[in-house]
């Protein structure tokens, strides 16, 4: 089934830039950066609301293109790598068509990446993603959360290689939210897919990912770069002292870099 | 209050209808000398006794009405998908689209007579003209109402233009396109007997034309009542198709996203290249077909005889400002009964209920139809073809507006409950802009309907203004005049769109920021 096994390479950010122009005024986004993500690493990107992380992953996704330097994931340019349909996306706004069903958004997470219908994947990846019952609804009768779940579902029905996720619990319920950090990600690590996360729940970074970048506000730069040394998977208890002391260090980290580098250094 | 069982309903809408028709009779009765109205008794009979006629002629104006359908529609479909998957041409090709639909039916129709001679291709193409523009505007509405977030989706898995249009772009358009269609069966209708007006042989049109010259009561109101029967029957039709296919109702109805001018010199630019376009069209068409210069005129021709013949400039300006003068105080009217009505709907809910499903089945009669009716009723006065104009335009205008009553979002109305603030508090300070844009997209596609019920009443029953000189020098075979009224009705038509643009612009600029788009 795992037609992609093995096949993920590693991200390379060489002098990332982004600046946004709007009616004759700039806002840098994403200063120039230096990155090397790991093939089969998950990697967690963290810091405040509008700090330009959301910018990042669809710079990688190559959905917009960096002002300077250029992005290569392997060989390939991002492009080029949607081109053969590698990767995928959750987006934050879940984006499902309003007029397929559940189910119908699955399957077209499948079929966009041009492989053949398999209803019982899609049956599996509802299932998992706790849809089961509410394949045949149309988005508009689920909650935020529910479609939020879909989406996911949908991103990981095409197999990626590379898969990128922005705040995809970020509408979960903390209950369900606890179940998918557990039962989601071996989908892809197994696979040996590379993972990019952003979210605001530090819990959530240190849970799923083997490596967290903390990010300054606007424009964007890693102010810290930590490494999760905790077992993946089920091992990973976030009742140990561990899990609790890698939260902190997460946590230090976004409180030193809190405020723009302009009045920091005042 | 509890629903009431179906059959309950069904009891209570029938004895309305028959209270209505009893009303009707009574009054018909009352008023027998004015000769004005014709009883319900008086039309069944007539029907009954000329069903054989009656029956023949409907079935020659559908047969011409669902050929332009079908024509009109594909024509305005093609353009939307043009306009959509070649951006750049989209504001030239929404121009022209809307100029062509400003062309007053009574001009083109005399004008196609003489083109395709005896037969039905006036009808049909007639019929197809007045379709092509409702169903091109939502499809294109629809096909661009598409949020970044699908696009970004379709991009992520590095699929082209052809699979948005296919898996997205399509999809999204089809309740736009129902919506549309829907407002073309009634349109069809109309313009397929507007066609017959202009010397058919057979059809409906043909016989509201010898009724109204024998001042024949009975039969100009049994076919004005099979007319409005046979739209409302295809317009319902439609929506319950619509319906079976399970569609969502379309975001909004017929409101283009308004553009942002991206500097000043943008819109002149727009301007100018509109008009070359037009110009470059018009002569272009008419050498490509060898059209004959004795009625086919050129724009030089239309030029050299304004600018020579003075008497002729004084005839066309006095009968354009008897036609504005009627025109744009109906135009106004429409509109602010419509919106009007739609404020008071919603301040008092239960008269909704009542009023809602008639007005939705009246917006689908084809007013102009039954122009000579209001006329004879209102006298020959200003006030007849006032109200025709106004009537053509309060139906859509009323239906828009409550279309855009209704998307006041949910929370900003529980905000509004949670202070318990008073229905006109509400009314003012939320559901107010969300009518808006709906109320602006209904003011730009009244222009066009303005201009087809005015031109239509003075050629039909009051003999005055531009749409009776346009008739008479059709029928003298004066050309040239023709074509100078054709260009200057169109002129107006597009001035009088530019206007309102602005004006929308301008309002949602401060009311509605996120309709304007860049």
């Amino acid at each position: 089934m795992d037609r992609r096994e093995g096949l993920a390479r590693d991200i390379t950010l060489e002098g990332v830039a982004k600046i946004f122009g709007t009616q004759g005024r700039l806002v840098e986004a994403v200063a120039p950066t230096d990155l090397v993500l790991k093939a089969g690493t998950t990697t967690a990107l963290v810091g405040p609301s509008g700090c330009g992380k959301s910018t990042l992953l669809r710079l990688i996704a190559g959905l917009d293109l960096p002002t300077e330097g250029r992005i290569t994931i392997g060989a390939e340019t991002p492009a080029e790598m949607r081109g053969r349909a590698g990767l995928a996306v959750a987006f934050q706004d879940p984006a499902l068509l309003p007029w397929r069903t559940v189910a119908g958004n699955v399957a077209l997470g499948r079929s966009l990446a041009r492989m053949p219908r398999d209803a019982a994947a899609v049956a599996e990846l509802i299932r998992l993603v706790g849809l089961e019952g509410f394949e045949d609804r149309r988005p508009a009768e689920l909650s935020g959360g529910m479609r939020q779940r879909a989406a996911i579902a949908r991103a990981l029905a095409g197999l990626p290689e590379l898969l990128l996720l922005d705040e995809p619990f970020g509408a979960v319920d903390e209950l369900t939210r606890d179940r998918l950090n557990a039962e989601l990600p071996p989908l892809w690590e197994a696979r040996g897919a590379t993972a990019v996360l952003v979210t605001h729940s530090i819990s959530e970074a240190v849970r799923l990912s083997d490596r967290i970048l903390v990010m300054t506000p606007r424009p964007a730069r890693i102010a810290a770069d930590i490494t999760v040394t905790l077992p993946r998977g089920e091992a990973r208890d976030p009742a140990s002292e561990a899990f609790r002391k890698t939260c902190a260090q997460v946590l230090a980290a976004l409180r030193e870099h809190q405020l723009p580098d302009s009045i920091a250094a005042q | 209050m509890p629903a009431a069982p179906l059959f309950g309903r069904r009891l209570t809408r029938g004895l309305w209808v028959l209270l209505i028709l009893l009303c009707w009779e009574g009054l018909a009765r009352l008023s027998a000398s004015a000769f004005v109205i014709a009883a319900p008794s008086q039309i069944l009979h007539y029907s009954a006794t000329h069903a054989d006629l009656l029956w023949r002629a409907f079935l020659t104006t559908l047969w011409a009405a669902a050929r332009g359908f079908f024509w009109g529609n594909l024509a305005g479909v093609t353009l939307a998908l043009v306009a959509v998957l070649l951006p750049r041409s989209e504001r030239l090709l929404s121009t022209l689209a809307l100029l062509v639909f400003c062309l007053p039916l009574v001009a083109t129709g005399p004008i196609l007579r003489v083109l395709y001679g005896p037969g039905d291709g006036p009808q049909v193409t007639l019929a197809a003209l007045a379709v092509y523009y409702t169903t091109f505007l939502p499809v294109l509405v629809g096909l661009r109402a598409v949020p970044q977030g699908w696009r970004d989706l379709v991009r992520s898995y590095g699929r082209g233009g052809l699979t948005l249009l296919r898996e997205v772009r399509l999809p999204a358009a089809l309740p736009y396109a129902v919506a549309g269609l829907q407002i073309a069966a009634p349109a069809a209708f109309l313009g397929a007997m507007v066609g017959e007006f202009t010397g058919a042989e057979r059809g409906l049109g043909v016989l509201t034309v010898r009724a109204m010259r024998a001042l024949d009561l009975p039969a100009t109101w049994s076919i004005a009542v099979i007319a409005a029967g046979a739209s409302v029957a295809a317009f319902s039709t439609i929506g319950a198709l619509g319906r079976r296919l399970d569609l969502a109702p379309p975001e909004v109805l017929l409101a283009a996203p308004v553009a942002r001018a991206r500097n000043r010199w943008e819109g002149p630019a727009h301007a100018a290249l509109a008009t070359l376009a037009v110009l470059m069209l018009w002569q272009g068409t008419m050498d490509a077909f060898g059209l004959p210069p004795f009625f086919a005129k050129r724009p030089g021709d239309v030029w050299d005889y304004l600018v020579t013949d003075a008497a002729a400039r004084a005839r066309l300006w006095d009968a354009l400002a008897e036609t504005l003068s009627m025109a744009v105080p109906g135009y106004l009217c429409g509109l602010a009964a419509g919106a009007g009505l739609a404020m008071l709907l919603v301040l008092a809910p239960r008269l909704s209920a009542a009023t809602l499903p008639l007005a939705i089945a009246l917006r689908s009669v084809p007013i102009v139809a039954t122009a000579p009716l209001i006329v004879w009723a209102l006298g020959r006065g200003g006030a007849g073809t006032v109200t025709v104009v106004a009537m053509m335009i309060f139906f859509p205008t009323l239906v828009a507006c409550r279309h855009g009553l209704a998307r006041t979002p949910r929370a900003v109305l529980d905000v509004f409950a949670v202070y318990a603030a008073s229905p006109l508090r509400r009314l003012l300070g939320a559901q107010l802009a969300a009518m808006l844009p709906a109320f602006f997209a209904s003011a730009r596609m009244a222009i066009p309907a303005a201009i087809l019920a005015v031109t239509t009443a003075e050629w039909l029953a009051t003999g005055r203004g531009i749409g009776a000189l346009m008739a008479t020098v059709a029928s003298t075979s004066d050309y040239n005049m023709l074509w100078s009224a054709i260009t200057l009705i169109g002129l107006a038509a597009v001035l009088a769109h530019a206007l309102v643009f602005a004006l929308e612009r301008w309002v949602l600029a401060r009311t509605n920021p996120e309709q304007l788009i860049r």
